[in-house]
C-alpha cells in the first residue's frame, strides 16, 4: 500500500469532515524474532504491522484517535471518532501542528541487507551465540540466546502542509545464561543492537561479556551500612540520567513538577557533567530527521559543565512556555499521542581510564547493576537496590549484591569527582563510568 | 520498533511499570489498551470476518498449522476497543480512541512454539500465518486436530452498565469530581493528574484440542495522582481503581474517595525525612503491598522458567520453602477483579490456585506448553497481553491469604523498624529470586508506634528470605490493581494482609 499518497489524502478527509487542522500519523513494521535454548529453536515469531493515528483540532480543541484498519471505511470512522472526542477536551490554544521545516539529513538509518539475510544463518547465529557463551564450565544454564530485527516506515502529513517519511531498521543479537555454584545462582546476559546487520558486534565478544557477567558475581560478600565512594559503571548510568532527562522534560517543568524547574542556567551538578542530545548521529540508535510530529532534529547541549542549559520541548509544550520546539516530540508509536523524548543521549566523555577510577578509590562499590526507579524527577530523591564489587585500598575484593545506595539529586549530581574516558556511542542513553565521591550505602 | 527489541525478549527483570507523570518516565510502551465508543464500531466495516469467522475455516487453519508437524495449535483472533482521557492541571488534555483487531496463529512441537500474526482477519491471512508458524515443527511429530465446537466456561465477571452504553459525558462528569475533591482536600495539592482507561476486548479462541470460545471482557482503569507542595517539599501520589466490570464500578468506589486517598498520601508525606539505610523489620500495610509478594514469589512461581530448569524454586515441590503462618494463592476466580478474565488466553478455565500452603510448595502457575513439559496440570494461567503476543505464564489475582493477627498488634509488638503504607512497584530476577521494590508512602516504627514519614526508600531482599522471614500474618486481607510487565503486560491484582518481615534491607540516604 502507498501509505505516503493515503496520509495527504487522509488529511484532506479529516478537513472535509470538520476539523480545523488533521494530523496523520502512519506507521508500518516487519518483524522477526528467534528465540532458541539448549541447541534448538525455542520459539519464531514473525509479523507485520502498521496502522494510524489521528490527532484532530476543532475550536482549540484536540482529539486523537488510532485504527490497525486500513479499510477505507474504517478509516472515516477512526477519523469521525478522533473528530467527536475533541469535543471532550478543553479548548487551549498552544494546541497547534508544526509547520513543515527542512529536516536533518540522517545518514544510516535503515539497513536493506538485515532483510536479505537468510533466516538458517540467524537462526545459527543465535545458535552460535548460545554456545560460545556456555563454553565456561561455570556457566550451567541457558536462559536463552536470540536474534531480532525490525524495520519501521512513518509517515507524517499534516493540515499545515506537511508530508514526509522515513525508514529504519535494527537487528540485535543477544544471550541469557545462568551460573550456578552450590546454592548460588546469577545471570548474565548481553546483547549488541544495531542499525546495521554488518554493525553487529562478533559473537565470541558479546558471549564472553555475558558470561563474565554472571560468573564474577559467584561468591559475593555483605559489607556493613556505611559511606563510601560509589562507581557507576556505563551500563547503570542511566539509573542517574533517566531522572535528569525526566526533569527537564518542558512540559513537567511548566506543571511545577520538576526538582530542576528554577535552575536554567544555573549550576546543579558537578562540572565534570556536561549531557549532550544529538539526534543527528549516523547510524545511531535513537536517530532520526525529525521528531514524533514531524519537528526536524538537531544536536543539543542540555547540560554543560553542570550548568543546566536547555530543556526538552514538544510543539504544545513549546508553545506553552513562549519558545520554539526542540524537536523533542517523542511516540510511542502510531497509537500514541507526540510526549517528549531524547535521542542519542548520552554524557561527554572526561579523561579518566575507568581502571584508574577504581586504582583511586580507597573504599567504595563499582556498581554493576542498580535497581529501582532512579532519581525521582519531582523531588530529586534517590534510592535503589544495589550490585557490584567491593573497593578497598583502590582493588576490587569481592563481589556484593543485596545493597543499597541512596541520597537526594542535588547532593550526588555535585559529588560527581571523576569522568571516564570509556564512552560506547553506540547506545541510545550513554555514558562513561562515573564516580560519586560518597554516598550513603545500606548493608549488613 | 525493531531497536528494543531484544531487551522486550529477554530482560532478565520483571517489572511493575510505574505511572509517571505524562510523557515523563517509564509509560507502558508497548501497543497500548484500546476501547471503544459506539456499538456501531463492530466488525461490519471492517475487511472479511473479523470475529465471526466460521469454524470450519477456524478448523482449517489449524490444519495448515499442524501440517509438518506438531503437538499444538491454535488460534487466537481479537478486537480491542480502548478510550482513553486525560485531565491535567484541571483541563481535559487528551481524548484518545483506539480501535485495534487481529489474529494470531500457534504451534508447539515439542519445546518448540512458532508464532505469527495478522492484523486484517482473512482466512486468507490466517493460512499464511499458520505456514510461517508451522515452520517450527518441521520433522515433529504429527498428530490429528479435532474439530473445534464450543466449550463451556464459568464466567466471573458481571456487567450493569456496559461501557459502550455510557455517554462520555458521565466519563467527563467522573473526572471532574475527582479533580475537584483533589484541589479541595487541602491548598497544598496543587495539580491533579487523573487518567481513565477503558476497553473492551472481544476474544475469539480455536485450538487443536478441539475448544472453540469466544467472549468479551470490559476493563475499567481510573487514577489519580496529586501532588502537593509546601514551598520546600514536593510528592506525587497516587491511587488507581480497576475492574473488569461496567460503569457501575464508581458506584461502589467513588472518584471523590480514590482522589481524597492520593491526597491524603501527598499531604502526609510533605513532612517526609531521609530514610534510614540498613536491615530492619518491615510491617506492610494491607493491600497493594502483595506486590512484593506477587514479585519476590510469584514471578519465580511462573512455570516457564521452572521448565527450563532455573527458576528459584526448581525443584522444590511439596518441600518447606517458608513459615507456617504464610499461605499464598493465585485466583483467577475473584468476581470482577482485574486479574480476573474467566478463562486465560488459551481457553483454560480460570480457578483457585494454592502456591504454597502454610509454607510448603504446592503448586506453580502453568500455560498449556509447561504444563505439558513439567507433567502438571494446566492452572488458567496461560496470558497474552494481545494477539501480538503468544501466551506465557502470568498471574492473575495474587495475595498472601489472612491470619490469625490483628493489625494493630502486629505494629505494637515491632519495636523499631519501617512500616510501609503504599508501594509503588518493583521487580524481580525471576532465577535468583532477588527483588527491589520503591516505597512510596512510609514510616519509622519507634517503641510499636508509627512515627516520622520518610522519603521514598527502595527494599531489597531475596525470595527465599522474606518468605522465611514473615512472622506475622493480619486478618486484614485486602487488594490493589496493577500492570505486569514480563516482556508484555498483564492486568492483575496483588494483595495481602498487614504482615511483618524480619530484617529486609532499606535503601535510605542517611546512616
Amino acid at each position: 500500500m502507498d501509505y505516503y499518497d493515503l496520509a495527504a489524502r487522509l488529511v484532506g478527509r479529516g478537513r472535509r469532515l470538520g476539523a480545523d487542522e488533521v494530523e496523520v500519523f502512519i506507521q508500518s513494521s516487519r518483524n522477526l524474532s528467534i528465540r532458541v535454548r539448549n541447541g534448538d529453536i525455542e520459539t519464531i515469531q514473525e509479523s507485520d504491522s502498521g496502522g494510524v493515528g489521528f490527532r484532530v483540532l476543532v475550536n482549540g480543541s484536540m482529539g486523537f484517535s488510532h485504527s490497525n484498519d486500513f479499510n477505507d471505511r474504517a478509516l472515516t470512522d477512526t477519523l469521525q471518532r478522533a473528530i467527536a472526542f475533541a469535543e471532550l477536551t478543553t479548548p487551549d490554544e498552544n494546541n497547534t501542528l508544526p509547520y513543515d521545516l527542512p529536516y536533518t539529513e540522517v545518514e544510516g538509518l535503515y539497513d536493506p541487507a538485515i532483510a536479505k539475510v537468510a533466516m538458517d544463518k540467524k537462526i545459527d547465529m543465535a545458535l552460535e551465540l548460545e554456545a560460545l557463551a556456555m563454553k565456561d564450565a561455570r556457566i550451567t544454564h541457558s536462559s536463552g540466546s536470540s536474534f531480532g530485527e525490525g524495520e519501521t516506515e512513518v509517515i507524517i502529513a499534516n493540515s499545515r502542509g506537511m508530508l514526509k517519511s522515513y525508514k529504519s531498521s535494527a537487528c540485535s543479537v543477544g544471550v541469557s545464561i545462568v551460573a550456578e555454584k552450590d546454592d548460588q545462582r546469577h545471570t548474565g546476559w548481553e546483547s549488541s543492537v544495531r542499525r546495521y546487520f554488518e554493525d553487529l558486534e562478533p559473537l565470541d565478544k558479546i558471549a564472553n561479556s555475558a558470561a563474565k557477567k554472571a560468573w564474577e558475581m559467584l561468591d559475593p560478600q555483605m559489607v556493613r551500612t556505611q559511606r563510601a565512594a560509589v562507581i557507576f559503571d556505563p551500563a547503570v548510568a542511566r539509573s542517574l540520567l533517566g531522572g535528569i532527562i525526566a526533569a527537564i522534560n518542558g512540559e513537567r517543568v511548566l506543571q511545577g513538577a520538576s526538582f530542576l524547574q528554577d535552575k536554567m542556567d544555573e549550576r546543579f551538578a558537578s562540572e565534570l557533567l556536561t549531557i549532550i542530545d544529538d539526534g543527528t548521529r549516523p547510524r545511531g540508535l535513537g536517530s532520526k530527521p525529525f521528531d514524533g510530529e514531524g519537528v526536524p532534529v538537531s544536536k543539543r547541549t542540555l547540560v554543560e559543565e553542570g550548568v543546566l542549559r536547555g530543556f526538552l520541548y514538544n510543539t504544545y509544550a513549546a508553545n506553552r512556555a513562549g519558545t520554539e520546539s526542540t524537536g523533542n516530540a517523542s511516540r510511542g508509536g502510531f497509537s500514541s499521542l507526540p510526549g517528549i523524548g531524547t535521542h542519542n543521549l548520552y554524557v561527554k566523555a572526561g579523561k579518566h581510564n575507568p581502571q584508574d577510577i577504581i586504582a583511586n578509590t580507597n573504599r567504595g562499590i563499582l556498581l554493576k547493576g542498580v535497581t529501582g526507579y532512579g532519581i525521582n524527577p519531582v523531588n530529586g530523591n534517590y534510592s535503589g537496590g544495589a550490585t557490584g564489587f567491593w573497593i578497598e585500598n583502590g582493588k576490587i575484593i569481592h563481589p556484593v549484591q543485596g545493597l543499597t545506595i541512596a541520597g537526594s539529586a542535588d547532593d550526588i549530581l555535585n559529588q560527581i569527582d571523576m569522568m571516564g574516558n570509556d564512552l560506547d556511542m553506540n547506545r541510545s542513553f550513554t555514558s562513561p563510568t562515573f564516580r560519586i565521591r560518597e554516598m550513603q550505602i545500606g548493608g549488613a | 520498533m525493531g531497536t528494543n527489541l531484544f531487551e522486550k525478549r529477554l530482560l532478565p527483570r520483571r517489572k511493575f511499570l510505574e505511572y509517571g507523570l505524562k510523557s515523563g518516565i517509564a509509560i507502558a510502551v508497548t501497543p497500548p489498551l484500546l476501547t471503544n465508543l459506539f456499538s456501531c464500531s463492530g466488525s461490519a466495516m471492517r475487511v472479511g470476518p473479523g470475529l465471526d469467522m466460521d469454524k470450519a475455516t477456524l478448523d482449517r487453519v489449524i490444519a495448515k498449522a499442524l501440517s509438518q508437524g506438531g503437538d499444538f495449535a491454535d488460534v487466537y483472533l481479537e478486537n480491542r476497543n480502548s478510550r482513553q482521557i486525560v485531565m491535567e492541571e484541571s483541563s481535559f488534555k487528551s481524548g484518545l480512541y483506539g480501535i485495534s483487531q487481529g489474529a494470531g496463529v500457534r504451534v508447539i512441537s515439542g519445546d518448540k512454539t512458532g508464532y505469527a500474526y495478522t492484523e486484517e482477519i482473512t482466512e486468507e491471512n490466517l493460512m499464511r500465518a499458520a505456514t510461517i508458524a508451522s515452520y517450527v515443527a518441521r520433522n515433529g511429530k504429527q498428530i490429528q486436530p479435532v474439530n473445534i465446537e464450543t466449550a463451556q466456561r464459568k464466567t466471573f465477571n458481571t456487567v450493569k452498565q456496559p461501557l459502550e452504553a455510557i455517554a462520555d459525558s458521565r466519563r467527563i462528569e467522573i473526572m471532574e469530581r475527582a479533580n475537584q475533591a483533589a484541589l479541595d482536600y487541602d491548598p497544598r495539592i496543587r495539580m491533579a493528574l487523573i487518567e481513565y482507561n477503558d476497553q473492551v476486548r472481544a476474544r475469539v479462541m480455536a485450538t487443536s484440542e478441539g475448544v472453540y470460545l469466544r467472549d468479551e471482557l470490559p476493563l475499567l482503569f481510573f487514577i489519580v495522582q496529586t501532588m502537593s507542595d509546601d514551598g520546600n517539599n514536593r510528592h506525587m501520589s497516587r491511587e488507581r481503581i480497576s475492574a473488569h466490570s461496567g460503569f457501575e464500578l464508581f458506584e461502589k468506589e467513588t472518584p471523590e474517595g480514590v482522589a481524597q486517598r492520593a491526597s491524603r498520601e501527598a499531604i502526609a508525606m510533605l513532612d517526609a525525612e531521609d530514610a534510614p539505610a540498613g536491615m530492619m523489620d518491615v510491617v506492610m500495610e494491607n493491600g497493594w503491598g502483595g506486590v512484593l509478594i506477587h514479585e519476590a514469589v510469584g514471578h519465580p512461581l511462573e512455570a516457564d522458567n521452572i521448565a527450563k530448569g532455573i527458576g528459584a524454586f526448581t525443584g522444590k515441590m511439596g518441600q518447606k520453602v517458608a513459615t507456617d503462618v504464610f499461605t499464598m494463592v493465585d485466583d483467577g476466580t475473584i468476581p470482577n477483579f482485574r486479574g480476573t478474565i474467566d478463562f486465560d488466553d488459551e481457553g483454560t478455565q480460570a480457578q483457585r490456585n494454592v502456591l504454597i500452603d502454610k509454607g510448603v510448595l504446592k503448586g506453580y502457575m502453568t500455560d498449556i506448553l509447561s504444563a505439558k513439559q513439567l507433567d502438571l496440570p494446566r492452572t488458567g494461567n496461560g496470558r497474552r497481553e494481545s494477539f501480538r503476543h503468544f501466551p506465557i505464564p502470568r498471574m492473575t489475582n495474587t495475595f498472601i491469604e489472612p491470619g490469625k493477627d490483628l493489625p494493630e498488634d502486629i505494629l505494637r509488638d515491632t519495636k523499631k523498624g519501617l512500616y510501609v503504607q503504599s508501594l509503588s512497584g518493583g521487580s524481580v530476577n525471576p532465577v535468583t529470586g532477588v527483588f527491589n521494590f520503591t516505597c512510596r508512602e512510609a514510616y519509622l516504627i519507634e517503641n510499636g508506634h508509627k512515627t516520622q514519614p520518610v522519603k521514598g526508600a527502595t527494599l531489597i531482599g531475596s525470595c527465599m528470605g522474606v518468605i522465611s522471614n514473615i512472622d506475622a500474618v493480619g486478618n486484614d486481607l485486602d487488594f490493589g490493581p496493577g500492570i505486569c510487565g514480563k516482556g508484555q503486560m498483564a492486568e492483575v491484582t496483588a494483595g495481602q494482609p498487614t504482615v511483618r518481615i524480619r530484617g529486609i534491607n532499606v535503601g535510605g540516604s542517611r546512616a
